[in-house]
């Protein structure tokens, strides 16, 4: 390296103040516009993963694997918040994170604590973005110099400071950071739970991105190809040692694929705008395969690949502890054993869990646009009912509520927490506090108009009501409710 | 089992089958069963990678029956796809296997494709049968004492030389597998006729 930068103006990290280091002149937002900072927080975020405290809550808390995409989306955008040019929304976004990860706390599956307020938890969030953002120019064949990388640090300290407000929990030069990321990656990283569920279930059922949403054929496509890719690139660029040790696979040419498509999608943002169209794309995907276009033999070698690639994830990633008895039931455990797949397990994965009533909690409270502490108080009564499904439920003690133990239980289900869940949701619902849910109230919950037989003799729906409703659908007792279109079909 | 692989593999073994179920084998208990299945799950999936490493294209023989659950035969898929394209060994394992029903699974799809009576030789026959590339076999080891067919690849078995070693299947190692085949090679083969060139004479 010939150019250290010595007579650059740097800032030392001993500032915690935001001063210079955030906004436009910042090293950070720069990536904001480069398509390779998807790929490199896809891969941080594995990376924490891989820290037992942070896998822990990951697993209890995060919709990574339900709602990807829009977990990395409210990454960045809480990302640009916090670098962004405006001190007041920088503030406000600090204390909105402070707030959520207040909530992440617990213990995981074998009963170790987690916190995701421990400052050593948090240094280790920001040391693995700071990392990956490092990595992905690495990877990409553009290497950083060393004055950007030190820039580049103070500032990813400086955001931890603002979490925090200190950042002694990251070293303060970037030498020394590097002794620390290795002995992170050395003694504290493992194959956790959470990074196998976020390679595997994410990578082999990755939800179409919004912007597919209308064109399920393509996606399915598109997923064949890049829910492998996207995993093999990932796993590719870990560090050496820690796949080693997670015993990760090595797959014969994915470093080289890893660090083609680095620089692929690297050199995609210097494209001339509007090259890369949907309609381009759907072009190229329709291509029939049979065909004598030549793209179609390209097309041909890269499926290949890509399903060889696919194939390997599929076999190299561990099996849940336990299958699920192939115990043919009766027709009225049938029609429960029906309603906890299509409503109570959002995640899909035949358990109900933490995350299944999470996900509900979180698009109830996305639909209705709930501040704090509206918020919190509707998470915590999903938290009470899920603590008094897993104690009534949970036969086996595995922490979780399989079919079969939900199919056998039924009528006990309506439990005092499950009646707080409708009362809460009742007085968020209720935005004006009148103790009534008018027209405008029922439709931001339901997206819907009234339904005649709802309505009380005044036209809105009152308290009791509304809860009986809520008791009957959860139940699982009453079928096309307004909740289905809510929570079974969403 | 994947020591005795590598073994063959080191040995210059190009084709390798093992019989892991054979088709009569579903009328163990069922508890048996089930515990045999998700026992090949886990091995296949935990040497998928190294077998995919050591070169090793790895092929299922059988397989049809309804009552291998379904992850199971999707791990077969993988495997097969994943390893595809590799040149350096064909692994075959015969699961949910019977010899007798391959011949007439053959025999099916020879009159399906209308060949007349008098064109069919053995040759032809042959190319009807599942992986058809699968040359005969030279030697069978028939392990844990055991001296029957049981079903085994009837056809490709024609000419093969065996080997009977006492040794139950699950303690037979690498040592075991190199043993037979230097007993093998110390066999007269002579494929039904004698010798061709022994003592370096040519005999008519």
């Amino acid at each position: 390296m010939t150019d250290t930068g010595s007579d650059e103006p740097r800032n030392t990290g001993t500032e915690t103040a935001a001063g210079g280091l955030f906004g436009e002149g910042g090293r950070f937002h720069a990536f904001f516009n480069d398509p390779r900072w998807a790929l490199a927080i896809i891969r941080g975020t594995v990376l924490e993963a891989a820290h037992p405290q942070i896998g822990g809550a990951l697993i209890d808390n995060s919709t990574f694997v339900t709602h990807p995409w829009r977990r990395l989306r409210n990454t960045v955008v809480s990302l640009q918040r916090m670098f962004g040019p405006d001190d007041e929304v920088r503030r406000r976004e600090a204390a909105r994170l402070n707030r959520l990860h207040a909530r992440l706390s617990g213990t995981d599956a074998h009963d170790r604590p987690y916190d995701a307020m421990d400052p050593e938890v948090r240094a280790w969030v920001v040391a693995t973005l700071f990392e990956s953002s490092v990595t992905m120019c690495r990877l990409s064949g553009q290497p950083l110099e060393q004055w950007v990388i030190e820039q580049l640090y103070a500032e990813f300290r400086a955001y931890l400071a603002l979490l925090d407000g200190d950042a002694r929990h990251l070293p303060p030069t970037v030498q020394e950071f590097w002794t620390y990321y290795d002995r992170v990656v050395e003694e504290r990283l493992e194959n956790t739970e959470a990074m196998r569920v976020i390679l595997y279930r994410l990578f082999d059922h990755l939800p179409a991105p919004p912007l597919l949403h209308g064109l399920p054929t393509l996606w399915a496509a598109g997923r064949a190809l890049a829910g492998p890719l996207i995993g093999v690139i990932t796993v590719a660029s870990l560090p050496e040692p820690f796949r080693r040790r997670a015993g990760l696979p090595e797959l014969p040419g994915a470093q080289t694929l890893m660090q083609s498509a680095y620089l692929a999608v690297g050199l995609a943002r210097f494209l001339p705008e509007g090259l890369l169209r949907a309609d381009a794309v759907v072009d190229l995907l329709s291509v029939s395969l049979d065909s004598d276009d030549p793209r179609a033999r390209t097309i041909g070698a890269l499926r290949d690949r890509m399903k060889r690639a696919g194939a390997l994830v599929r076999l190299v990633s561990p099996l849940p502890s336990q299958e699920p008895d192939p115990d043919a039931g009766s027709t009225a455990r049938r029609s429960a054993e029906e309603f906890f797949a299509a409503v109570l397990d959002q995640t899909g994965d035949g358990y109900l869990d933490w995350p299944d009533l999470a996900a509900m909690a979180r698009e109830l409270a996305g639909r209705l646009d709930l501040d704090e502490p509206e918020e919190t108080r509707l998470y915590d009564a999903f938290a009470g009912w899920w603590r008094e499904l897993q104690a009534a439920l949970d036969t086996d003690g595995d922490g979780r509520v399989s079919a079969r133990e939900y199919a056998a239980a039924v009528p006990s289900l309506a439990g005092p927490a499950l009646i707080r869940v409708a009362e809460v949701l009742f007085d968020v619902t209720d935005a004006d506090g009148d103790q009534r849910v008018d027209a405008d109230e029922y439709r931001a919950l339901f997206r819907t108009a009234f339904r005649r037989d709802m309505t009380g003799a005044d036209g809105t729906y009152a308290r009791g009501a509304f809860v009986r409703d809520f008791l009957a659908f959860m139940s699982g007792r009453e079928r096309s409710t307004p909740y289905d279109p809510l929570l079974a079909d969403a | 089992m994947i020591d005795v692989i590598e073994a063959a593999r080191t040995a210059g073994v190009e084709w390798l089958s093992l019989y892991a179920f054979s088709t009569e084998n579903w009328q163990r208990p069922s508890t048996e069963v089930d515990f045999l299945m998700r026992l090949v799950r886990r091995v296949v999936r935990k040497h998928a990678a190294l077998l995919h490493a050591r070169g090793i294209r790895c092929r299922f023989l059988g397989v049809a029956d309804p009552r291998i659950p379904p992850a199971l035969a999707r791990d077969f898929a993988d495997l097969m796809t994943l390893t595809g394209e590799n040149r350096g060994m064909t692994l075959t394992v015969a699961f949910d296997h019977g010899g007798r029903r391959d011949i007439v699974a053959a025999a099916r799809s020879l009159i399906r494709s209308g060949v007349p009576a008098d064109a069919v030789d053995e040759r032809s026959f042959a190319a009807h049968l599942p992986f058809p590339d699968t040359p005969d076999v030279d030697l069978v080891i028939r392990t844990s004492g055991e001296q029957r067919i049981s079903n085994f690849m009837l056809w490709q078995v024609a000419y093969a030389e065996w080997m009977f070693p006492p040794v139950l299947w699950p303690d037979f190692r690498a040592p075991h597998f190199v043993e037979c085949l230097r007993a093998y090679q110390q066999r007269d083969r002579r494929f039904g006729g004698v010798a061709p060139d022994t003592n370096g004479e040519r005999r008519p």
